[in-house]
């Protein structure tokens, strides 16, 4: 599910704060970077950058399986979108970790690994974010100027 | 959103069927193939492949952004899975083709633009997945070999 925020009169550093959520991705050994899109669309600065996961996972009921991130309009009034998908999360049972898969299929749900969950890396990336708008901004971060819509 | 088929008994060729859906993702001039991975997970045979937009939309709202296909089992009980993913998809107001947010997002939201629409691109590519499913498989296609999860 993809989480967007609006940020505005933060007077960010939109390249800087997109360079380092790059690196961000790029720290994480299970991805890598497969595309960085950079230009306007109708006169708004737009920057996306898609990382994937680089390895066949160990499990893969709610593996992470890609990350976006993309930043578009201007230092005052722009909005980021964080997307991360994992594969087969409509296969898993809500609140039991389990799945609904049986039989010769039941090895794709194999709890016990140590997957890189695409709920928790979001919940990280998400935080990571947070701290690297304040860190690029010249006003001060408070919540009046920030809203967050959800899918 | 995640859309899940799960195909029983059809004795498909998974790996003809894989290199279809590939040559499919390749022929689309938005789109580039970011990843490939094969392997086994706990005895499960997998493949997933992920295309990536290949340059900056005219418009985001709504715009194809990366599709990724997942085949894994055996031919005669496998998953496929296709995921279509969209910029900005819940700031659409639903029934207007409207962005949620004025100021200078509305010229990036611009629809008009001959973009590449997850929404419809996904809807063809699964109607194709389903004329090559039944092209690859040694039984024949029946729906009560089928079963769709939704989220």
């Amino acid at each position: 599910m993809p989480f967007v925020r609006r940020y505005k009169d933060m007077n960010t550093d939109l390249d800087a704060l997109y360079k380092d959520i790059v690196k961000e991705l790029q720290n994480e050994k299970e991805l890598n970077i497969a595309k960085e899109l950079k230009g306007d669309v109708n006169d708004v600065p737009f920057m996306s950058v898609t990382a994937n996961r680089s390895t066949v996972p160990k499990l893969v009921t709610g593996t992470l399986r890609e990350v976006t991130v993309t930043i578009t309009g201007d230092k005052n009034d722009y909005l980021i979108e964080m997307h991360t998908g994992e594969w087969f999360s409509n296969l898993a049972m809500p609140y039991l970790g389990a799945s609904i898969l049986v039989g010769p299929l039941a090895g794709l749900a194999a709890a016990g690994a140590t997957g890189l969950m695409a709920a928790q890396y979001g919940r990280k990336l998400k935080a990571k974010i947070k701290d690297l708008v304040k860190k690029h901004s010249k006003e001060k971060y408070s919540d009046d100027k920030v809203e967050t819509f959800i899918g | 959103m995640p859309f899940t088929r799960r195909y029983k008994d059809l004795g498909t060729d998974l790996d003809d069927l894989y290199g279809d859906v590939k040559k499919e993702l390749q022929q689309d001039k938005d789109l580039t193939i970011a990843v490939e991975n094969s392997g086994v997970i706990n005895d499960v045979p997998f493949k997933t492949i992920t295309a990536v937009r290949a340059n900056v939309p005219r418009a985001i709202t709504g715009t194809l952004r990366e599709v990724t296909v997942t085949i894994a089992g055996v031919p005669d009980d496998w998953l496929l899975e296709l995921h279509t993913g969209a910029w900005f998809g819940n700031m659409l107001l639903p029934g207007t083709g409207g962005f949620l947010i004025a100021g200078p997002f509305g010229a990036a939201a611009g629809a008009g633009a001959s973009a590449v629409m997850a929404v419809d691109y996904g809807r063809k590519l699964k109607n194709k997945i389903k004329d090559m499913v039944k092209k690859h498989s040694g039984k024949a296609y029946t729906e009560d070999k089928v079963e769709t999860f939704i989220s």
